[in-house]
């Protein structure tokens, strides 16, 4: 019922409490690997970059971000390729 | 077999002090024989949530330095049988005590008591080294918000480091109504993101308040919700198997508030 009334009247559909989960997993990540938030920033750029050096990939339905696991940290990410850009790769 | 158990959150006000009372008295009450240990050298206030402040002496710091015997010092809680505090010092600095000595001071209260619960100052400093030095294990307070959970985050590593083995997790202050709203983490959102056993939840409850202005832990208070939930805990803590969870989602709402005027204890709500 909590979730249908949500539904009515919240249109994005997200609850205080999904805001501060995502937020304490984005924190934990922070203070576990001791990079600021604009550092992550500058990292996830930078791999994009250099995959869009290969492929051409849709950037908007791009992920690649920093996620907790039981015991360690990992990089996820999704990267949709468009087309593979059609030119010789670098000696 | 006699334990020593550090209460401690990183952060403060999530209810350390009100969770090492609570635990005490109704450990105390199911017959162990407790020592509860104020760590908070300088912010003293473990004496105040038992009410036995007016009858400290000797303090934790007196013992250490050698100025009384520990048996002096120690407050014996005439409301529960085989209850009794260790005061911290209110006008000295965390400094005044090493790591060292207080694990030879927690080894000699093991001699005597079945259970040596530690009272850790908030922070990760000097005190939590202190509070940390002699535990056998930890017990983690955090509450459901995000600033709480972050620091608790913080602690589970830093009692890992101190190489004790995995803490156990208290959820104070939770509020039923809020989490059903979608407006506060559940019990699974936190066990989620700290991924450590849970020892029980703490429901948010005006009891605290007044037990807190009495001097008098609501563990004490049969029908008291907040009561029987640190009960439950402490039984956990004792090692009883298959504690039921409380279901306290009655007991702020209509049908609680009437089943009290009518009577029946909210302790009697706690049908898993």
């Amino acid at each position: 019922m909590n979730t249908l009334i949500n539904k009515l009247f919240n249109r994005d559909n997200r609850t205080s409490k999904d805001d501060a989960k995502q937020r304490l997993k984005v924190l934990l990540i922070h203070d576990q690997v001791d990079l600021t938030p604009a550092q992550l920033d500058a990292m996830q750029d930078e791999i994009t970059a250099v995959i869009q050096k290969y492929v051409e990939i849709d950037r908007d339905n791009s992920i690649v971000r920093l996620e907790r696991g039981d015991d360690r940290i990992a990089l996820i990410s999704s990267v949709p390729v468009r087309r593979v850009i059609e030119r010789a790769l670098p000696a | 077999m006699s334990e020593c158990i550090v209460i401690t959150s990183g952060k403060g006000g999530v209810g350390k002090t009100t969770t090492s009372a609570n635990l005490g008295v109704a450990l105390a009450l199911q017959g162990a024989t407790v020592a509860v240990v104020d760590a908070d050298i300088g912010l003293r206030n473990l004496d105040v949530i038992l009410g036995l402040e007016n009858r400290i002496v000797y303090d934790l710091v007196h013992v250490i330095e050698g100025e009384c015997r520990l048996k002096q010092a120690l407050i014996r809680d005439k409301r529960a049988d085989g209850l009794y505090l260790l005061p911290a010092a209110q006008t000295r600095d965390k400094n005044a005590v090493t790591p060292q000595q207080m694990r030879e001071l927690t080894d000699k209260l093991k001699e005597e008591f079945d259970y040596v619960l530690v009272d850790c100052p908030a922070g990760i400093e000097q005190g939590f080294k202190n509070a940390v030095a002699g535990a056998d294990r930890a017990v983690i307070v955090t509450t459901p918000e995000v600033s709480a959970i972050r620091d608790a985050d913080r602690i589970i590593g830093m009692v890992e480091a101190a190489e004790l083995p995995e803490p156990q997790l208290i959820i104070n202050r939770y509020r039923n109504k809020m989490v059903s709203r979608g407006d506060m983490m559940n019990k699974e959102d936190i066990l989620e993101i700290l991924a450590i056993p849970l020892l029980g939840i703490i429901p948010d409850h005006e009891d605290i308040i007044i037990s807190a202005n009495r001097g008098v832990p609501a563990v004490f208070d049969e029908a008291s919700v907040v009561g029987e939930a640190f009960r439950r805990c402490a039984r956990r803590v004792a090692g009883e198997p298959d504690v039921p969870e409380l279901d306290f989602s009655e007991g702020n709402g209509l049908w609680g508030t009437m089943k009290r005027w009518m009577g029946f204890g909210a302790a009697a709500q706690g049908v898993a």
